[in-house]
């Protein structure tokens, strides 16, 4: 034990310096600049502002487009958190089986996960385009039938959660597989003399002893499918068709880049973090308790 | 219990391998439609590979004491090449002046870098700006208007000389703001051994709207193409199908009187072309990607003979000869379709121009005017249309390029420049000038998009798109006055 102990109370600062100096210039600052340009009528790229107090705000409330926009982020977030997960926790169980080439399997897994959501989204954009696309070729050849991925509103919804679940596999899988090999034996081993069967060693051991774990990538998970979903659907969808894949982080992205509607997008961008922020929140509060930390 | 466990996970490892063997035997043995998209691919390989050369080469000195002058546009690949040998000539016949040539990514990636280097005080010269950007470029207030500063500095750029299309597109109240330079707008391309297998004449394409549904039920029925035609589903051709009705796009004559604050999507112009549309659609003759503004997707359908048809642009004809050349199939070009109820009034030029920046010394703003004039004269006109398809802008470009037998030798250019030069001048033709056009354009886009789909008539999805079109124009008068 070496408790650590600084003469003065100006020192620990100077250390902690180069941190705050990045945090405040690059995240900070600009988080104001958000909030307070959130209130102004804003010509392209700032060369005019105007104070407008709320109306951003109470325009973006009034207007169906924009809550049809939250609406689809939440239904592709959910999607997403819990297909990602659950399927990312099944294909974890098998790969930390003692089989011949585990590691090789394992790998493999991790794949998708090396890959930038770009790559990731022309991959998916050469396999579900209508016409000429690879998985288009293989249902019109065994079914008949071919369906326009990007162009029925449903399917173009599926493709989308799809191809973001698959993006983030080999993340989730890492951490499955990383959590699984720390569970104790021994716990299961006890459960078994117990007399508990298989389903409830996975529940009532297993899955509780991965609580923290599966908490942590709840909410990595979360922030991914509200954010980084972005390089996805600008690729695969670019939001279409009939906005039924304008996640709001898109949307917000358009209104700023494209359409220069600055202020209106800082607004949305508000919205975006304050929604973020308060799920966090309950999942602290509620599912936090939950989180079995101890081993 | 674990054997059972271990069965599922070699059912779940098989049925991924079974995937993938499938993808790759997909890949290995394609299906014609899968040999053109691989063209595609290679093609656009061999173009970024050119990029990397570009950048690789060392960094031209700029020679002492010359004025050094910025420019940025929004060109790659053969594109940037072809401007950068433009500019060495420039460099190497004008020693006191060197112009510094970059590529600032698409056109909306270009607008707003130099507008931001704009507020930092230290803009571009040059910049290369996109038609629909016009408005918002004049807004800015950082541009000074090229005619008078070409005036002020004895530059005479021959404005007469300009083809007519360009001309008025550009002219703002009479003036001048910036210098044209790549211009092209919407023809018919079509595969001529398609028409022969669906017995359609191959040397008259359909010119109207009706004979379009005409030709389009023969070659579908026929079963020579799966589709008839395609064309991204985009805005630009809506506008230009109201050109060529002769309709207005925005009020205070196509906003060119005063500033525009209504769009006109609920004229009967705007619904002929949208049934029509629709009406194509239902039949199967009308197929897209299902994305919007989706070029390749559309390129794709035709290459691949998916369609016997693509309506796109004009600077699409080296593209598109190489295409028809590397699957086999015998190219045809022809005018833009309009509804037989009107006649045919013209397209409007697409494509950018060339803007100045205001505030750098006299020297500079001489020297910056003075290359402009030079990068768009009779001479490069001529190098830069030959090398990618846009139009030689000047009339003088056009009678050097028909002594030279030059639409003899390439027939497929012809189609674009007899509608070019047929186009009537109206304020239609013109094209409209709207500050919030980039979002306008998504707000058509949509609607189109929902009456395709069926989830809204003709009538309500353009009433709908006028109201959110005109809020948008509301919005941006009101940010900028």
């Amino acid at each position: 034990m070496y408790p650590a102990k600084f003469k003065g109370k100006l020192l620990p600062f100077i250390f902690l310096l180069p941190t705050l100096v990045i945090l405040v210039v690059f995240l900070y600052y600009p988080v104001i600049q958000t909030f307070r340009l959130s209130m102004y009528r804003v010509a392209f790229l700032g060369l005019k502002t105007k104070f407008v107090g709320l109306d951003n705000f109470v325009r973006l409330a009034q207007d169906p487009e924009y809550l049809n926009t939250v609406w689809v982020t939440l239904v592709i977030a959910a999607a997403v958190v819990l297909v990602g997960l659950g399927l990312s926790l099944a294909i974890a169980m098998l790969a930390n089986q003692k089989i011949r080439g585990a590691t090789i399997y394992r790998l493999l897994l991790i794949w998708p996960f090396a890959l930038s959501p770009a790559v990731a989204g022309v991959i998916f954009l050469f396999m579900f385009s209508p016409g000429f696309g690879a998985v288009s070729y293989l249902t019109s050849l065994f079914f008949g039938i071919e369906l326009n991925w990007l162009g029925n509103p449903r399917l173009a919804v599926l493709l989308v959660i799809m191809a973001s679940v698959w993006k983030n596999l080999g993340y989730n899988i890492v951490f499955y597989l990383a959590a699984l090999q720390n569970v104790n034996t021994e716990v299961l081993e006890a459960a078994s003399i117990d007399g508990a069967n298989s389903w409830q060693r996975f529940w009532k051991v297993t899955f509780a002893l991965l609580s923290p774990m599966t908490f942590f990538l709840l909410i990595t998970n979360i922030t991914y499918s509200f954010f980084d979903i972005f390089g996805m659907i600008d690729i695969l969808t670019k939001g279409g068709p009939l906005n039924a894949t304008n996640v709001m982080i898109y949307n917000l992205y358009r209104d700023a880049f494209e359409y220069y509607k600055t202020g209106f997008a800082a607004a949305q961008s508000v919205i975006l973090f304050l929604l973020v922020v308060i799920l966090t929140m309950i999942q602290f509060r509620t599912s936090g308790r939950r989180v079995h930390y101890g081993g | 219990m674990k054997s059972r466990r271990k069965y599922f996970a070699m059912v779940v490892l098989i049925a991924i391998l079974a995937l993938a063997v499938a993808a790759c035997a997909q890949q290995q043995a394609p299906a014609e439609g899968e040999v053109t998209e691989k063209v595609v691919e290679v093609t656009k390989v061999v173009e970024v590979t050119k990029i990397v050369e570009v950048q690789k080469e060392p960094e031209v000195t700029i020679p002492e004491g010359a004025v050094v002058i910025d420019f940025w546009h929004a060109f790659g690949g053969g594109r940037k090449l072809l401007i950068q040998r433009m500019v060495d000539d420039y460099n190497f016949t004008h020693p006191n002046v060197f112009v510094r040539v970059e590529n600032k990514g698409s056109y909306r990636d270009t607008l707003n870098a130099a507008i931001l280097a704009a507020q930092q005080g230290n803009p571009p010269h040059i910049v290369q700006i996109f038609e629909v950007g016009s408005q918002i470029a004049l807004d800015s207030g950082i541009f000074a208007p090229y005619e008078d500063v070409a005036n002020a500095n004895g530059i005479d750029f021959q404005p007469e000389d300009l083809i007519e299309g360009v001309a008025n597109y550009y002219n703002f109240g009479g003036k001048f703001y910036s210098m044209p330079w790549n211009s092209s707008n919407p023809i018919l391309y079509y595969n001529k051994d398609l028409f022969r297998a669906a017995g359609v004449d191959p040397e008259s394409p359909p010119e109207t709207f009706e004979e379009m549904l005409a030709v389009c039920e023969k070659i579908v029925s026929s079963g020579a193409a799966k589709n008839c035609v395609s064309w991204p589903l985009h805005s630009w051709f809506f506008e230009q199908w109201m050109a060529n009705m002769g309709a207005e796009l925005a009020n205070n004559g196509n906003g060119r009187d005063a500033r525009a604050t209504e769009v006109l999507l609920t004229s009967d112009a705007a619904k002929t072309i949208v049934s029509w549309w629709k009406e194509m659609y239902d039949k199967g003759y009308y197929a897209y990607s299902g994305k919007l503004e989706d070029w390749d997707g559309a390129d794709a359908i035709f290459v691949s003979g998916q369609a016997a048809m693509e309506i796109t642009s004009t600077s699409d004809v080296v593209n598109r000869q190489r295409d028809a050349a590397q699957n086999g199939f015998e190219l045809g070009t022809g005018y833009l379709p309009y509804p037989e109820s009107s006649e045919r009034q013209g397209v409007i030029v697409g494509g950018a121009s060339m803007w100045l920046s205001a505030g750098h010394p006299e020297e500079e703003m001489r020297a910056a005017a003075d290359f402009m004039n030079w990068f768009t004269n009779t001479e490069n006109a001529v190098r830069w249309h030959k090398g990618t398809g846009y139009f030689p802008i000047r009339k003088t470009a056009v009678q050097v390029l028909e002594w030279e037998n030059w639409f003899d030798q390439n027939p497929a250019y012809r189609a674009a420049f007899d509608q070019l030069l047929a186009t009537k001048p109206t304020k239609a033709t013109q094209g409209a000038v709207i500050g919030a056009f980039p979002e306008v354009r998504t707000i058509i886009e949509q609607a189109i998009e929902k009456v395709l789909a069926g989830e809204a008539s003709v009538d309500d999805a353009l009433a709908e798109a006028k109201k959110q079109a005109d809020q948008a124009i509301q919005d941006y008068n009101a940010s900028v006055e």
